[in-house]
Parts: C-alpha cells; sequence; structure tokens
C-alpha cells in the first residue's frame, strides 16, 4: 500500500468529515470498503470513478450505482474511466476471482441511476482544484484514471491532499505472477478467516446478508488459488489506512514500476541503504510511503466493526 | 578415509574480493581447483586473465590453466561498467604488480568448460563469481552442457532485497541478464548465492588486523590490497568492513550446510529500468494463468547463511596460507 503525500496521523474526529474520491473497479473486496466508507462518519464520499481491474470498465459503472443505491446513497457521482491501460491493449479482467459481474455472481439488479457526464479523469481533476488541499483518493484499481488527471492537469498532485494506493508487491511475490500484483499491487497477508465471515453473516451489519452472499464465489477461489479458508481484505484494507494511518507503519522511497519485459507491473523501491555512485530511474523522483507493517489484529477489528454496524 | 576432492573451475573478473575467493580454494583442501576461467565485470576481461595468472603466480600455482572468457556479453554488447571504483584501477588495489610471466591458454572459457565438464561428467562444479555470459556460451556451445557439469554454484542476484547496481539489479547479473535468464533456466544444478546473503557476511577492520598479523603469505599479500575495497564500504555504505561477496559463493562449494537453501525458479528481467532484476518464485501459489515462471526446472537459492562460521572458515585458511 502506498501513501502518496500523507500525514501518518488518524483523522481528527471533531474535524469536518474528510472528502474522499473511491476510484474503483468492484469487485468483491472493493464492495467491502465502498460500504465500510459510506458507514464511517469521518469520511464524506463526494464521488466514485471507475476502472477496469476486477471486471470491464462498463461494469465497474454499473456495479458502483448499484452499491451506492444497495447503500441508500444514489447521490454520490459516478464518474465513468479509461477503459483500457494508458499504453497496453487490452485489459487484463480478473472475473475468475470475483465472478462474471464482478459482485460473485448472486444476480443482483440493474442500477437505476445513471453515471455523470463526466469523465473519471475530468471529475477527479475537477474536484481536486475545488477543494484543494482537501481531497483524498483512495485507489483501489489500476492507476489509469489518475495518471490521466496527472497527465491532464499539471497542479493535480499538488491538489489533492494524499493518494492511498492499493497496489505494489513490495519485496514479495506479486499474485498475478511472481512479478506483478494486479493493480501494480500489494499484498498484506490480512484475511478473514471462515469464522470472521460466520461472524459477519449472523451479524446486523447493514450489508451483512448481501457481503456474506457475495463472498462466496471470492471465498471459494482463495481456497482454490491459495488454499486458504477465508479471503484477503485487499481493499478493505487499503481503507483503513485511509481513516487509520497509525495502524501501519510506513517506508519512504522512490517506487518505480517496471513497464516492459518478463517483470512487468514490478513494483520496486529504493530503501536508500545504499549511496549510489551513478544516477539510475530512481535517482531524483519524490519519496512516497510504503505501508511496511500493520496491526493486523486492530486492522480486522475494525473490518469488522464497520461491516457489522447497523 | 579422505573424501575425494570436489573438481573447481572458478569463473572470476579479479577483483580483490575475487582474489580472496580464489586464494581460499587454493587452501582447502576438500577442492582440487583445475581451471580459471575470465570474464568482465569487476575489471575488463583482458585485465582479469592477466590478473588470474599474477594470482595463480602469487599462490605459486602456475601449472592451473587461466582459459580467456568472452569480452562480450552474450547479446554482443559491450561492457559499459566496471568496478574500478571498487577494486582500484587494475582490479587489485592499485598496487603496480608485475605482469605475470605465464599465458592464457589457447582455449575460450566456453570451450574449456564445455570439454572439462565432457571429461569428468557430473563431477565439476563451476564457482561462478561474474557475469554469466561464459557458461551461457558453454550451454550454447553444447546442450548438454547442464547435463554434464555437476553444479553451478554462482554468486547473483538480490532477492528481495534492493541491488548494488540500482535498486533493482545485482552487478553480475546486471554484466549480463540475458546470459544469466538462459543459465537459471538451463536446467543445470545452480545454488544462486545472492547480495542478500552475502551482505550478512562481514570482514571487519579487527578482521583484517588480525590478518596482517598471521603469518599467511596470501594473507599478507591481501592485505595489502585490501586498503581500496575497505574505503569503498565505507563510503557506499557507511560500514566498517566490506562484505565477502565471492569468498562466500567459494565456501558454498566447499561446504553447502553454511547456507540453507529454497528451490523454484529463478527469471531475470533483461529489459527496462529494471533490467537485471532477479525474481524468484517458489511455486507456493498457483496462478490464476500461464505466467514466465510456468514450466522452468527449479534452482536453489541461498536464504540463510551462518556468517561468523564463513568469516571464521576464510580467516582460518587465509592466516595458514
Amino acid at each position: 500500500m502506498i501513501d502518496v503525500d500523507g500525514e501518518s496521523k488518524p483523522c481528527s474526529i471533531s474535524a469536518d468529515p474528510e472528502k474522499v474520491i473511491i476510484d474503483t473497479d468492484p469487485g468483491i473486496d472493493d464492495s467491502m470498503a465502498i460500504f465500510m466508507a459510506f458507514q464511517s462518519p469521518e469520511i464524506e464520499v463526494i464521488g466514485m470513478t471507475t476502472i477496469f481491474g476486477n471486471v470491464g470498465t462498463k461494469d465497474a459503472t454499473r456495479n458502483a450505482l448499484l452499491l451506492c443505491e444497495i447503500a441508500e446513497r444514489p447521490d454520490v457521482p459516478v464518474a465513468e474511466g479509461s477503459y483500457e491501460p494508458l499504453k497496453r491493449g487490452e485489459p487484463r479482467v480478473a472475473d475468475f476471482v470475483h465472478g462474471s459481474d464482478g459482485l460473485g455472481n448472486i444476480s443482483l439488479p440493474p442500477p437505476k441511476g445513471s453515471k455523470t457526464e463526466k469523465t473519471a479523469a475530468e471529475f477527479l481533476v475537477e474536484k481536486a482544484s475545488h477543494y484543494p488541499g482537501e481531497v483524498s483518493i483512495l485507489a483501489l484499481g489500476p492507476l489509469t484514471n489518475l495518471a490521466l488527471a496527472i497527465k491532464s492537469d499539471s497542479t493535480f498532485a499538488s491538489n489533492v491532499k494524499k493518494i492511498v494506493i492499493l497496489g505494489g508487491a513490495f519485496f514479495a511475490l506479486g499474485n498475478v505472477n511472481p512479478a506483478a500484483e494486479a493493480n501494480v499491487n500489494i499484498d498484506f497477508a490480512i484475511f478473514m478467516f471462515h469464522e470472521d465471515l460466520a461472524e459477519l453473516r449472523e451479524s446486523k451489519g447493514r450489508h451483512a446478508q448481501l457481503l456474506s452472499d457475495m463472498c462466496k464465489f471470492y471465498r471459494d477461489w482463495h481456497v482454490k488459488s491459495d488454499g486458504l479458508h477465508g479471503i484477503f481484505l485487499h481493499d478493505p484494507v487499503s481503507f483503513v489506512a485511509l481513516v487509520r494511518p497509525d495502524l501501519f507503519s510506513y517506508k519512504k522511497g522512490v517506487v518505480r514500476v517496471e513497464t516492459q519485459g518478463i517483470c512487468v507491473g514490478h513494483t520496486l523501491m529504493d530503501q536508500g541503504l545504499k549511496k549510489w555512485n551513478s544516477s539510475n530511474p530512481w535517482s531524483e523522483y519524490s519519496p512516497v510511503s510504503v505501508a511496511w507493517t500493520v496491526d493486523v489484529d486492530q486492522v480486522v477489528t475494525h473490518v469488522k466493526k464497520l461491516l457489522m454496524k447497523p | 578415509m579422505a573424501q575425494p576432492k570436489k573438481k573447481i573451475i572458478i569463473d572470476t573478473d579479479p577483483g580483490i574480493d575475487d582474489a580472496m575467493a580464489i586464494f581460499v580454494a587454493l587452501r582447502s583442501p576438500e577442492l582440487e581447483v583445475i581451471g580459471l576461467t575470465t570474464i568482465f565485470g569487476n575489471v575488463y576481461t583482458t585485465l582479469a586473465t592477466r590478473n588470474a595468472l599474477h594470482l595463480l603466480e602469487v599462490a605459486g600455482r602456475t601449472d592451473i590453466p587461466v582459459a580467456q572468457g568472452s569480452h562480450l556479453t552474450i547479446t554482443k554488447g559491450t561492457k559499459l561498467r566496471i568496478a574500478d571504483f571498487v577494486h582500484g584501477t587494475d582490479g587489485l588495489g592499485n598496487q603496480n604488480f608485475a605482469p605475470p610471466r605465464g599465458k592464457a591458454i589457447e582455449q575460450s572459457a566456453a570451450t574449456f568448460l564445455v570439454q572439462q565438464a565432457n571429461l569428468y561428467p557430473g563431477e565439476v562444479t563451476v564457482v561462478a563469481l561474474g557475469p554469466l555470459t561464459n557458461i551461457a556460451l558453454a550451454l550454447e556451445l553444447d546442450p548438454d552442457f547442464a547435463k554434464k557439469i555437476g553444479q553451478i554454484v554462482l554468486l547473483g542476484g538480490a532477492f528481495a532485497v534492493n541491488g548494488n547496481v540500482n535498486p533493482a539489479a545485482e552487478a553480475n547479473i546486471f554484466g549480463d541478464p540475458d546470459a544469466a535468464d538462459l543459465v537459471f533456466i538451463s536446467g543445470a544444478d545452480i545454488l544462486a548465492v545472492g547480495i542478500n546473503i552475502t551482505h550478512q557476511v562481514v570482514l571487519t577492520d579487527t578482521d583484517r588486523e588480525k590478518l596482517s598479523k598471521s603469518k599467511g603469505k596470501l594473507a599478507q599479500y591481501l592485505c595489502k590490497i585490501l586498503e581500496v575495497y575497505f574505503s569503498y564500504h565505507h563510503d557506499a555504505y557507511n560500514t566498517a568492513g566490506v562484505y565477502l561477496h565471492d569468498p562466500t559463493t567459494l565456501l558454498a562449494a566447499v561446504n553447502p550446510s553454511l547456507l540453507t537453501y529454497a528451490e523454484g525458479v529463478v527469471r531475470v528481467q533483461t529489459s527496462g529500468i529494471m533490467r537485471g532484476l532477479t525474481i524468484f518464485y517458489n511455486k507456493k501459489k498457483s496462478f490464476g494463468e500461464v505466467t514466465e515462471w510456468s514450466d522452468k526446472p527449479n534452482v536453489k537459492v541461498a536464504v540463510t547463511v551462518d556468517a561468523p562460521a564463513v568469516v571464521e572458515l576464510v580467516m582460518e585458511r587465509l592466516m595458514n596460507s
């Protein structure tokens, strides 16, 4: 997980709620993170932008609209993002993880509302310049929309408050192949076990029933892929990093992503342990904070608390 | 009853820590050094050959043949980066040694490697201390080389740590990434010792003091050339000691129990900003699709090292030299 320009302090409860745009490709664990955001009074979701990843972009938009409606927040604007990566053709879609509809194939109805006129990048740029220094972005999918926003507005990077990215596998195996994580992406091995899921199902959580149904497909995939009886909480953990940065420790360093060859998508951070005697592709870029350790118990507790909240 | 000696060929780019490794090898009763092959890396290949011959003369072992290796990478690239800032412009700590009297043999390094593997099938261990060009050329020369060579113990890669040339790449792999990838997927019995291991094995100032006070002839020689190497480590890493990359790798061939290792597939990134990056896949996780790591042969990658034991063994062998 990467925190660009972030201060590692918990959000103050007395302050105004923090404005957040969720850039997302829902996705079962995206759905959990989105519901958690709507259940968090310290957060004001001012919009969602969509991207391919767990599903194609069009399906991501449909799912984002649907999730807002299920959460009784149809007022939240949904801006559709790019259909393909900046440079490399057809996007990779993980329907074998999340089901062909992205939400665990449980036959949900289509949404009633529709997306905004603006593209995701336009929406991001507009909100960031409208509330300079106030908008945080929680990026749960590939970073194409953010890259387009940065390209189209040179002040975008300084206008946003911070960007919390689920991305990168740092000095660990990827989850797409040994070199690469799916978004570009990190895996904290944070896990909800079978028992946690049962507890969720039996709780009075506002969306507990729906999430439990959706999770079945996701859980079956984890059993097949990793031999694990439970699910990884990628996106919910990223959300927790936004509201409770104090539950993580961070390392700062320049991060670059390989864009070609067999290791395309590999994220690599210069840990700053050596003084290089010549310039290299990491020289002279700004460092970012990469989440390095995490208080697993507290994070899982926070996730469960929000998901079981009536 | 004495164990039969292990036949080894050291593929080397001397280099100060190469010099140490070569001397340790020559003072290891478990080993029979049947040849040195040379490669660019710390210095250009021509100088590597000259230094290899010189080191054998210092050790009184001019009976050991030196075969000169490739001047170019496997893709016919010229070596752009040599490490004179680590080892001195002569590769041996700027000591102005007289040129060696001996000469390299007629055969190229690759031909020599193939010939020895054929002569002693399954018995020869190659200890590769530089870029892997010669080994890759041997694989191209003889498709059975991977089967006939006993083991390849190589110094290369940065597994789950930053590199030493840049954040992505370790110097030997960076020297010829295409050759390294070829070697890693060749099917040969390979033990890779990366800088994640060798950065744990440090020869301190105190150790150097002990070496210089010993009667060992080779220890005395090494103390002279070590000055440049110590001062580089002090500047680049802010350490009061030097990493024993090559001696550690050599000792891995002498006594594998100094290390533990994991098995899996290693691939090398050959292009882009992370050219020279090594990625090890331990096959513990299955992926939804076929990857560049699927269906490739396993190699061994060192994961822990008994660093104090390695330093002690290096010291002991050099002090009794």
